[in-house]
């Protein structure tokens, strides 16, 4: 007997998984979500929060760049508080990107993509930061910031509004066949190792750059090439609107307002697996440069971390490679393809058109299973019942920012003083079985996204673990401990200018205040830097991928 | 301006260097290049907390420590600086915070083991008197107490980790929490807010009272968050402890640290008071040099460059903290004489890959020859009227040692002899 069932089971909890569970649930399917990490700690939390308007793909891959249109314009009215209108301005700084202007204009037009261009003089006005070099530019009024991690939040939240569960830290780790259809997936949960079962009538496989892996359980074969990026937080908004170079798309040449920082993207490495993500100095300091021809200040911003994600391009047996691969998506239909049935996977793509890659496997999986109620993803916005996380855009305001004159000051308690995160924002995620670890809070809330990457909060946290959780001290204490390592991990690669200081500032409260190194000794080892694989650990079957 | 000796430094070494120079009946100059992180992170004096980075077993004799740690390692800033800098440079301590007015506690002799805010044993040799009763070689259970919608100290997690390590049963260690008058939830409040509350005789009786009747039991202490008054003297602690009719100690917290405000401000008023000029200014960014002697240092302050000479220079820089030392994207570089102290082929090299272990980055400083002159590559000095003292030093690191402020004293001290005797 299997430990539990549900209609359809969906692997991987990045957007394009959280957007086929809401997908499910809209259409009254009943799902369960599993995630071998967190919800979006994968490569939707690793994108830089570019919403595309489709200018970047227009000339060398105008369905993508077709798709982009439509969907930021879905995305505009179901998920509203996940965006920030910025607009964006495709500038060129040399003769080369002169050279591509015109290709640009005739893309744009083609894919219905709102463009104009403006004179520099106007758009320094609008925008100071435009360094000298810019000879060009052209508005896209459609480009803007996508918070990915609230958009995988609403998603999820809106499915399990009507329903629908979610499983993190859990891998699938094989399926239940009875002859050649798929009736269930055997799970493993990666802190406790225990086993389960979930019986089911269809699975989707939303693994994005791991759908091979999972696929290879059934002994079929995905083909989805990892193509790593790199991308680069500054402290502050550099420009108020997405920059973007107008010529092909490169490295260094995307610098993203995404809410109190900016980011800096990206560069495109092919890599043998998912999990092998080196951050290079060369890929930062190009970038840095590559991101100053564009916009001044980005080399004398305060650089605060680096992180690097992976693109699950799919391989359509073309002869391109990284960049020049499509980043369209495909469902790929094992019924019909490899005869196994009841299971499906949806590869390629991106988070601006997460919802559309849901729409058209769930369309094949609930066709399969005889249900009629069409798509609704489009219409009904995400947070369509009262929800905190509609506020999240608004949280200054709220917070009652005090006044020049006459106002009382009326400052509300903060567990996170960089992100301007309150006690209330919190509190319900403690009382949430996915959130695992305290990185799972921070996904959620932006605790410790700030500059001082969780110094202070880390503390405030562990405790609520003690306080609200009942966990012992030695867990809670761990729990800190890696909060801290996993941001530190970011830090190292830019650590230059007053990054020092910062880290001086941590060591000082932790280690010398706290006396947290001894702490964590005598609870046992130090800590192994969270796991990463590495490329001698590559296993058999992935090596083949290469 | 002129002078007969400099001091630059915001830090612990810095003002020991300084006071040493007074003692001695010199001119000094005290040039103070802004807040730096003792604000927010320091509390106690920790000299030698633990004899290497592996052991978890505590110093329990400092002096004894540094002793053998200077036989071990003749290259260290403390074998540098000497046993009788730190001996010397601690009395002058001990009785600078006397005059100031701190009642402070604990000697060379021996280290206090006091529990930190998340419950950890940690070795500390000289303390305020108001941590001390926190000493965990005393045997009465601990009630570790804090305030209903305070988060920068948490007295549950305090109480889960030091029941693990301390005491004899479930009984030892517990906490409790109680609510501050006319702090109302939902309103931001610091640590420094609370702090200042204390300073009122009738808020903190009112606490006291709270206090009482949520310990409920007889021979008990209390371990706080340090909030006790904004102030070095004890009044508000001793009168405070009177009410609540336990031994109470205070447990330094989040920042920013109250008992670093009141070390710091109080030390630099007295200097100040007692006669000391001081120049706030934005770090030194040039030395002149004729002769093998620096003749002149030049400050940015007020938007002009203000040149400062004087027949010797103590620079008590702590770290990068102060903003003293630049670090550029490869190279740290020193204000003074524009060398650089460290290249490194990419900023990650900087750092550990874990943040509990030594940091390549906090160990870089001038190299310093044995009368603590910063030295040139070719080991001779750069100056010979030019000491160092302090985390400007290179080569160690004392966050995991636990010794940072045992090292700015003796480091201080002698650096302030040297240039005395330049």
């Amino acid at each position: 007997m299997p430990d539990s069932s549900t209609g359809v089971v969906v692997i991987g909890g990045g957007s394009t998984g959280a957007g086929v569970l809401r997908d499910l649930s809209l259409r009254g399917i009943d799902a369960i979500l599993v995630e071998k990490g967190d919800l979006a700690s994968g490569t939707t939390g690793r994108s830089h929060g570019l919403l595309h308007s489709g200018g970047r793909y227009c000339v060398n891959d105008l369905a993508a760049a077709i798709e982009c249109v439509e969907e930021g314009r879905i995305l505009r009215r179901i998920a509203r508080t996940t965006i920030e209108d910025t607009g964006g301005y495709f500038v060129s700084v040399s003769a080369e990107d002169e050279a591509w202007e015109p290709r640009f204009v005739e893309g744009c037009g083609k894919a219905g993509i709102t463009c104009e261009r403006i004179p520099v003089e106007e758009a320094r006005r609008r925008e100071p930061a435009l360094s000298k070099q810019v000879r060009t530019v052209f508005w896209l009024p459609e480009d803007g910031h996508l918070d990915p991690f609230y958009l995988v939040m609403g998603n999820v939240e809106s499915a399990r509004r009507r329903g629908a569960q979610v499983r993190t830290y859990t891998e699938v780790a094989g399926f239940l066949k009875q002859g050649n259809q798929v009736s269930g997936i055997r799970t493993r949960d990666t802190i406790t190792g225990e086993e389960s079962t979930i019986a089911c009538s269809a699975v989707i496989n939303a693994t994005g750059a791991w759908a091979g892996f999972v696929a290879r359980l059934l002994d079929v074969e995905v083909k989805v090439v990892p193509v790593k990026g790199v991308m680069v937080v500054l402290s502050h908004r550099v420009a108020h609107a997405a920059i973007n170079r107008c010529h092909k798309p490169g490295d260094g040449d995307i610098i993203v307002p995404a809410l109190s920082v900016a980011i800096l993207g990206t560069t495109a490495v092919k890599v043998p697996h998912p999990e092998v993500l080196p951050i290079e100095w060369d890929e930062v300091r190009h970038m840095i440069e590559e991101g100053s021809l564009m916009v001044d200040g980005v080399s004398t911003a305060r650089a605060m971390r680096a992180y690097a994600g992976v693109r699950p391009l799919y391989d359509l047996g073309a002869e391109a490679e990284g960049r020049e691969m499509s980043r369209n998506f495909a469902v790929i239909d094992h019924e019909q393809r490899d005869g196994i049935a009841g299971f499906t996977s949806i590869v390629g793509g991106k988070v601006t058109t997460y919802r559309l890659m849901a729409e058209r496997v769930t369309d094949l999986v609930a066709r399969r299973l005889g249900v009629t109620t069409p798509c609704t993803t489009a219409d009904v916005p995400l947070n369509d019942r009262d929800d905190e996380l509609d506020q999240l855009r608004h949280r200054p305001a709220q917070l009652g920012v005090p006044k020049p004159h006459g106002d009382e000051l009326a400052l509300q308690p903060l567990v996170c003083e960089c992100e301007l995160v309150r006690p209330q924002d919190v509190a319900p995620w403690f009382a949430d079985p996915a959130v695992r670890t305290l990185e799972d809070i921070r996904r959620r809330t932006r605790t410790g996204m700030g500059p001082c990457q969780a110094a202070i909060c880390a503390y405030r946290l562990a405790g609520r673990l003690v306080t609200d959780r009942h966990q012992d001290g030695p867990a809670a204490t761990r729990a800190m401990a890696d909060l801290l390592e996993t941001r530190w991990r970011g830090v190292r690669p830019v650590f230059w200018g007053s990054q020092l200081r910062q880290a001086q500032v941590t060591a000082g409260v932790h280690l010398e205040l706290f006396n947290l190194d001894r702490q964590l000794m005598s609870q046992g080892p130090l800590p192994d830097p969270p796991p990463q694989a590495r490329e001698g650990d590559i296993p058999v079957e992935v090596a083949s991928q290469r | 301006m002129k002078a007969d000796i400099a001091v630059v430094g915001s830090g612990l070494a810095a003002l020991v260097a300084t006071r040493t120079l007074q003692q001695a009946g010199r001119n000094a100059l005290l040039i103070w290049p802004g807040l730096s992180s003792l604000y927010f992170t320091y509390a106690t004096v920790d000299v030698l907390g633990y004899s290497d980075l592996t052991t978890t077993q505590p110093v329990d004799q400092p002096e004894a420590g540094v002793a053998k740690l200077i036989e071990d390692h003749p290259e260290h800033p403390y074998a540098l600086a000497g046993l009788d800098a730190l001996r010397s440079g601690t009395a002058l301590l001990t009785e600078w915070l006397r005059d100031a007015g701190f009642t402070w506690q604990g000697s060379l002799a021996r280290n206090l083991l006091l529990p930190t805010a998340i419950g950890t044993p940690k070795p500390s040799c000289l303390v305020p008197a108001s941590m001390a009763a926190g000493d965990l070689r005393r045997t009465e259970p601990i009630v570790f107490c804090g305030f209903h919608g305070y988060e920068d100290f948490v007295p549950e997690l305090a109480a889960a980790n030091l029941s693990r390590s301390w005491g004899g049963d479930d009984q030892s260690v517990r906490a409790i929490r109680v609510s501050l008058p006319g702090f109302e939830p939902g309103r931001l409040f610091t640590s420094i807010d609370i702090a200042r509350s204390f300073e009122d005789v009738a808020f903190r009786r009112e606490v006291a009272g709270r206090i009482r009747r949520e310990a409920a039991v007889d021979g008990v202490r209390i371990g706080m968050p340090a909030v006790l008054g904004l102030t070095h003297d004890m009044e508000v602690y001793s009168s405070f402890a009177a009410e609540v009719g336990h031994p109470v100690f205070e447990i330094p917290t989040l920042p920013p640290s109250v008992l670093g405000l009141r070390l710091f401000d109080r030390l630099r008023k007295h200097i100040q008071e007692s006669g000391v000029e001081m120049v706030w200014a934005a770090p030194a960014h040039a030395a002149e040099l004729s002769d093998g002697q620096c003749r002149r240092i030049l400050l940015k302050s007020a938007g002009r460059e203000q040149p400062i000479d004087a027949r010797a220079y103590v620079l008590a820089l702590e770290d990068t903290v102060d903003g003293a030392l630049r670090a550029g994207v490869h190279e740290v570089i020193d204000p003074f004489f524009h060398q650089a102290l460290a290249h490194h082929a990419v900023p990650t090299d900087r750092t550990d890959e874990s943040l509990f272990k030594p940091q390549p980055f906090a160990s870089v400083g001038y190299r310093v020859s044995n009368r603590l002159q910063p030295i040139g590559d070719d080991g001779r000095p750069l100056a010979g009227n030019v000491f160092v003292a302090g985390g400007a030093i290179a080569g160690y690191d004392p966050v995991g040692s636990k010794s940072r402020g045992g090292l700015a004293i003796a480091t201080g001290y002698r650096a302030a002899r040297e240039a005395m005797a330049a």
